[in-house]
């Protein structure tokens, strides 16, 4: 293929439609993956409490919610949520957006969940051993021995689940809801230079994604050493 | 003690769902994007606008009038006929008619041809089609410079590597027509373009109008010689199967369009559009500004 024209026509590209890259794209792909993220945390921290509560019906219940999640792929769930849930809660007004931003939430809750119960399951049972035996009871175990030190495993590993999010919102843009590769789809689709559109794209998700997995490996190494301490 | 923590549980986590949905409800609006199927004043139209000059989208307007070309034309006219508001949520290709057996949207409009297995599953209009302009009806075989017009004959096509968009028109003209040359389905055509390029395969099948576009940006790009046998032309809406009384009302609409001879001014103003939009029509002049 001939590529001398590339360069140009990124340029125009670049210069016509700058702000439905910039402007619309990246602030719809941030906007989805921080709204997955925030949420799929606060969701995946009870999920995770579920799974380690000790009733095994909700222990039985949360690992089919885990399961069905991770073992389905996540376009299939966005298909699902943007067609079949509208239909089902008619009374639920929400925009396509919030339907496939929802779909990002609970599919990001069940990986946080995996995520925080691993963390915590890490720290060494000697610690709440040793808790227990000085007295402590075990909400005091857990959130003055356990949670500080399962925090150290949790949070570069959230990091990176926001990152993983941000590429997996491209997914959106089966219903065209305005993310990255949604520009990609739009500009690529009325000027038909579709390896142009890709190539911007593909370097505005780098441009994202590097500098995150920089501060997530900075904070991996941070602590890691202040573990040492 | 147990017992309490775990009402405590469950309300945060109604509380958490409750904060969620409310979160989302308000935001709504925003987002602008929002259809919903109750309104009996609206239409909602399924569309993938990555398609100019069918159905593309406009990035200097925002809202429902970005969404612009020929189809998104013959839509706001059915619209206004039956004294809707349309209304066009946009999907990609194969969610659009998703869309339509799921009753999310009333119809679909994206270039649809009529095909056999369309018409089982689904109600179809008659086809409609922009003018008398026979180039309009071709169905063509696109393929790179080097090798314009050695391909004319389906003999010459032998082996031949044809890239085709996946459930197409053009992929069952090429099963029919092409019976010796192999298959390679692309999921659209403007990534297809790229495999062309790419040498991924010889050829790639396509509708003239697209063609034309494609050979206008890039003059790697030439025509094979080869047009399909096509007896029925133009394109169609797709309504939800048995979807009988708005089929009839669409095909007394887009008869009453066609006798007006509208479709050929919508066709135009949708070509002019595109040409615009397509960035190679960015000069760099003097100022160094871009001329959109």
């Amino acid at each position: 293929m001939n590529f001398s024209l590339i360069g140009a026509n990124i340029l125009k590209l670049l210069q016509q439609y700058w702000q439905v890259f910039l402007l619309q794209g990246v602030v719809n792909t941030l906007k989805l993956t921080s709204i997955a993220v925030l949420f799929g945390v606060v969701l995946g921290t009870l999920v995770a409490i579920c799974k380690m509560c000790r009733f095994k019906l909700v222990r039985f219940f949360i690992t089919i919610y885990i399961e069905v999640i991770r073992g389905t792929p996540i376009l299939l769930q966005l298909y699902i949520f943007y067609f079949v849930l509208p239909q089902l809660l008619p009374l639920l007004k929400m925009s396509p957006f919030m339907w496939v931003a929802l779909a990002l939430c609970i599919n990001s809750s069940a990986y946080v969940s995996e995520v925080i119960r691993a963390g915590i399951q890490a720290v060494d049972i000697g610690q709440t051993e040793a808790a227990r035996s000085l007295g402590m009871n075990s909400r005091q175990t857990m959130t003055r021995i356990v949670l500080p030190q399962a925090v150290r495993n949790i949070l570069p590993a959230l990091g990176n689940e926001f990152i993983m999010m941000l590429k997996e919102t491209s997914l959106a843009s089966t219903f065209f809801l305005g993310d990255l590769m949604t520009s990609y789809l739009l500009v690529g689709g009325a000027t038909y230079l579709r390896f142009e559109a890709l190539i911007i794209v593909g370097a505005i998700y780098l441009l994202l994604t590097y500098p995150l997995s920089q501060v997530v490996n900075a904070f991996e190494r941070k602590m890691a050493k202040d573990g040492a301490d | 003690m147990m017992k309490m923590k775990k009402i405590a549980a469950l309300a945060l986590c109604l509380a958490l769902c409750t904060l969620m949905l409310a979160g989302c409800g308000g935001s709504a609006g925003q987002s602008g994007g929002s259809a919903s199927q109750s309104g009996e004043d609206v239409l909602i139209v399924a569309t993938s606008p990555d398609f100019a000059p069918t159905t593309f989208v406009d990035t200097s307007k925002e809202g429902q009038d970005q969404y612009v070309g020929f189809d998104i034309a013959v839509a706001q006219y059915i619209a206004d006929q039956m004294g809707k508001t349309l209304v066009i949520q946009p999907m990609s290709f194969d969610a659009c008619t998703t869309a339509v057996s799921m009753g999310t949207v009333d119809m679909a409009l994206a270039g649809f041809a009529w095909r056999e297995d369309r018409a089982e599953n689904f109600n179809l209009s008659n086809e409609y089609s922009p003018s008398d302009d026979p180039n309009l009806d071709r169905q063509v075989i696109i393929t790179l410079k080097d090798k314009e017009g050695q391909f004319t004959t389906p003999a010459d096509f032998a082996g031949v590597k044809v890239g085709v968009q996946t459930a197409s028109l053009q992929e069952s003209l090429c099963r029919e027509q092409l019976p010796d040359c192999e298959l390679v389905i692309i999921g659209d055509l403007g990534t297809g373009l790229l495999q062309l390029k790419n040498g991924d395969f010889a050829c790639m099948a396509s509708a003239y109008p697209t063609a034309e576009v494609f050979m206008n940006n890039d003059p790697d790009i030439a025509l094979a010689g080869f047009d399909f046998e096509v007896d029925d032309t133009g394109t169609v809406v797709v309504m939800q199967k048995g979807a009988d009384e708005l089929t009839a009302k669409v095909n007394e609409i887009l008869a009453k369009a066609a006798e007006e001879g509208l479709m050929g001014g919508w066709y135009a103003e949708a070509v002019e559009l595109a040409k615009s939009a397509t960035a190679s029509e960015v000069t760099f002049d003097d100022s160094g500004n871009a001329a959109s």
